[in-house]
């Protein structure tokens, strides 16, 4: 949660109605010079970067450091160098829940949705600060305990509604496809009630028509004030969809704007042309 | 000895075991946890307590303590005593948490096969110095002055002979029902197989426990098998003995260690928890600070061991450093991998399987040159069945458990309730 937000009693338990973008519409992230490196390979060569409220595309060849630069945001990895700022909040070297809890939550390029655990389950763990989720809320259980429990309860079934998954609330997640897994991720961050959301690949070997259908909601959910940036390598996609694009390349931010600048910048079709595999 | 004497000390003994598999369970069959070290938990709360509960100066021991605890709240009578005795399990419990927080917070971090190795390192090194540092706890030669609680009360004699048989009999026999109905309705769930099993597994059963003991030993036998609480031996007029008592204690033990983790594991603490042990990253990518949810989990499991290592000394009346050999924690391991990994009731199956088998086969009558054949055909046939279960059935006799937050009923549209 971020301090542009009005305060909720119990955070992500009660759904906040109120638009998540601070007024003056502030950068929500700022990316200032991040370096990552695995042993020789320098994944990440000082990116910089500033993500505004909206929906912003994140493209570039396989292997050009997009998850490892989400990896760096949300925790996952340590940055060698280099500093990240959600809205004011320093969170560079954060532990992932931390970065969580301040509102930014990301969903993984492979689908990791919790196999042996329900749809339903796998949606109710992601409210934050639940009361039975202590020990001691678990064992004494009070009035708040059923009452959060029936909201959270109300809220995922309501954004499976939404998602078209509720048919398999009972199913458990690991009998999903492929494209069921990346919706039920994006559900489940969602419940977290973040103020932007990292998706890595939510579109990857998804039939056209759920993609469309993911697009569409997502959309719906910028409508709503919820800001995202989304990882996707097929360009014609991010170009239709996105309000504004980053590309990547070689591990740093090669261009920034809006779709059509940069379809007709020359470096990006180098890149894209020239470079790896697309 | 009679039929039910040796049930009642295989009970006791399984009820004991189920409670210290129903920690390792939280460990690894809920968070996933694989603590190979468990049994040092076991050790810790039989020595914490028994130290803690034990009275000063006790002869042939040189070690630290004891404390009195019971002697100290003895002025109020028996129940003060009985409350010395508990305040004493809780500083067991208490003392193996504690050491499993510091045996966590190192290894927790790390990649969780870290914990698995350590553990069991710590767990053998803990063995040894309790062993060799005699000015702890009495090194080799254990501890035999251990408190057993109540112990004076027993045998419990109501008054009459007469009325000692009617009210322990009744409640023997009650127990009888309850356990009858209980078996009929979790087999009838099973279908035919179910009836088939229960078919075949009552008579024998019956026959050996009631019909055989009878042809040999006459109506005494009879009687004791039949009204098994009641001990007619018990003292003048007849009653309830000690070790009944003390499998009366370790089913109540195991009660509540049952109801405690039950309540945490069907709660939204529990679905953490699982989240945990299917894959970490998710639930810290979703906020959840899963460091402090496995501490939590590996002290609660502790603690639960070190109770059963309370309740293990008054049961065995001596402790000593062998006793627990990391052997102890391999068996409780193939308990809930048998009975049905994140699965308490099946926990309990898999111990009463488990040391049914080891312990039972001692009433099969071999001449002496066998016996020792005999002891390891024991664990051979353990180790089949164990191997024809993960052949089958990888996810143990019962398999995972279903879990269910109950709330009053509101409306049930869209999903369902039973999560
Ligand atoms: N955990 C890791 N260990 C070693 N190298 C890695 C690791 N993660 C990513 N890399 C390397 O970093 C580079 C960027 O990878 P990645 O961020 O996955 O690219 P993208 O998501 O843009 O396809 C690649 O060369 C990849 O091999
Ligand atoms: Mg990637």
């Amino acid at each position: 949660m971020s301090e542009q937000n009005t305060p909720t009693p119990t955070p992500g338990v009660t759904p906040t109605d109120s638009p998540k973008i601070g007024d003056d519409g502030d950068p929500i992230l700022r990316i200032e010079g991040i370096t990552k490196q695995f042993g020789g390979i320098t994944a990440l060569d000082g990116v910089d970067l500033t993500v505004d409220p909206g929906i912003t595309g994140l493209i570039g060849p396989n292997g050009a450091g997009k998850t490892t630069l989400f990896n760096c945001l949300t925790g996952f990895h340590k940055p060698d160098d280099g500093r990240v700022h959600l809205y004011e909040t320093d969170i560079t070297g954060k532990e992932p829940p931390a970065i969580a809890q301040q509102g930014m939550v990301r969903t993984f390029q492979i689908p990791r949705e919790l196999a042996d655990m329900t749809v339903f389950e796998n949606l109710l763990l992601a409210p934050m600060n639940q009361h039975g989720e202590r020990l001691r809320g678990a064992w004494i259980r009070g009035d708040q305990f059923v009452e959060e429990e029936q909201v959270i309860r109300d809220r995922a079934r309501e954004i499976a509604v939404f998602f078209e998954i509720d048919h398999l609330l009972d199913e458990p997640a690991g009998s999903l496809s492929g494209g069921q897994r990346k919706l039920l991720e994006i559900a489940r961050a969602l419940l977290t009630d973040p103020d932007i959301v990292l998706l890595d690949e939510p579109l990857a070997g998804v039939n056209p028509t759920l993609e469309q259908k993911i697009l569409g909601r997502i959309e719906a959910l910028v409508e709503d004030g919820y800001s995202f940036l989304l990882i996707e390598h097929d360009i014609d996609l991010i170009m239709d969809n996105c309000e504004r694009v980053v590309v990547m390349h070689q591990g740093a931010v090669l261009t920034t704007g809006a779709p059509e600048a940069v379809q007709s910048d020359e470096r990006v079709i180098e890149a894209y042309l020239g470079g790896d595999d697309v | 000895m009679a039929v039910a004497d040796f049930i009642i000390s295989l009970l006791t003994f399984i009820a004991i075991y189920s409670l210290f598999g129903i920690g390792l369970n939280l460990k690894f069959g809920f968070t996933g946890l694989i603590d190979f070290g468990h049994v040092a938990y076991f050790m810790i709360g039989a020595y914490v307590t028994v130290v803690l509960t034990m009275p000063a100066g006790a002869a042939g021991y040189s070690g630290i303590g004891g404390f009195a605890l019971p002697e100290l709240f003895g002025v109020l009578g028996p129940i003060g005593s009985l409350f010395g005795w508990l305040l004493g399990v809780l500083g067991g419990m208490i003392a193996a948490a504690l050491v499993s927080l510091a045996v966590g917070v190192p290894t927790l971090r790390l990649r969780e096969d870290y914990l698995a190795i350590t553990a069991l390192g710590i767990a053998t090194i803990l063995t040894t110095v309790v062993n060799d540092e005699e000015w702890l706890f009495n090194g080799p030669f254990g501890i035999n002055t251990v408190h057993a609680p109540l112990r004076d009360v027993f045998p419990l004699s109501l008054g009459s002979f007469t009325l000692n048989m009617a009210v322990f009999g009744i409640l023997s026999l009650a127990a009888f029902g309850l356990t009858g109905y209980w078996l009929a309705r979790a087999f009838r769930r099973q279908g035919r197989r179910g009836k088939l099993v229960l078919g075949v597994l009552v008579p024998l059963v019956a026959v050996w426990y009631f019909v055989l003991p009878t042809l040999s030993d006459g109506m005494v036998e009879l009687t004791r098998n039949t009204l098994w609480l009641f001990d007619p031996t018990a003292g003048p007029k007849g009653g309830m003995d000690y070790d009944r008592f003390v499998l009366l204690l370790s089913v109540a033990a195991l009660g509540g260690g049952y109801w405690l983790v039950e309540r945490t594991i069907n709660s939204p603490y529990g679905r953490v928890l699982r989240a945990i042990r299917e894959d970490e990253d998710v639930p810290r990518a979703l906020g959840k600070e899963t460091f402090q949810y496995k501490l939590q989990a590996l002290m609660l499991g502790s603690a639960l061991a070190g109770a059963a290592g309370a309740l293990w000394a008054i049961n065995i009346g001596f402790i000593a450093p062998d006793q627990f050999a990391a052997t102890i924690t391999f068996y409780a391991f193939t308990a809930v991998i048998v009975g049905g990994t994140a699965n308490n009731k099946g926990v309990i199956l898999g111990t009463a399987f488990f040391w049914g088998i080891r312990n039972g086969t001692r009433f099969i009558d071999v001449p002496s040159q066998y016996s020792i054949q005999l002891a390891a055909s024991r664990l051979m046939l353990i180790g089949v069945v164990l191997i024809l279960i993960l052949y089958y059935r990888p996810e143990g006799l019962l398999g995972e458990q279903d879990y269910d937050i109950p709330l009053p009923s509101r409306d049930s549209s869209g999903g369902t309730d039973d999560v």
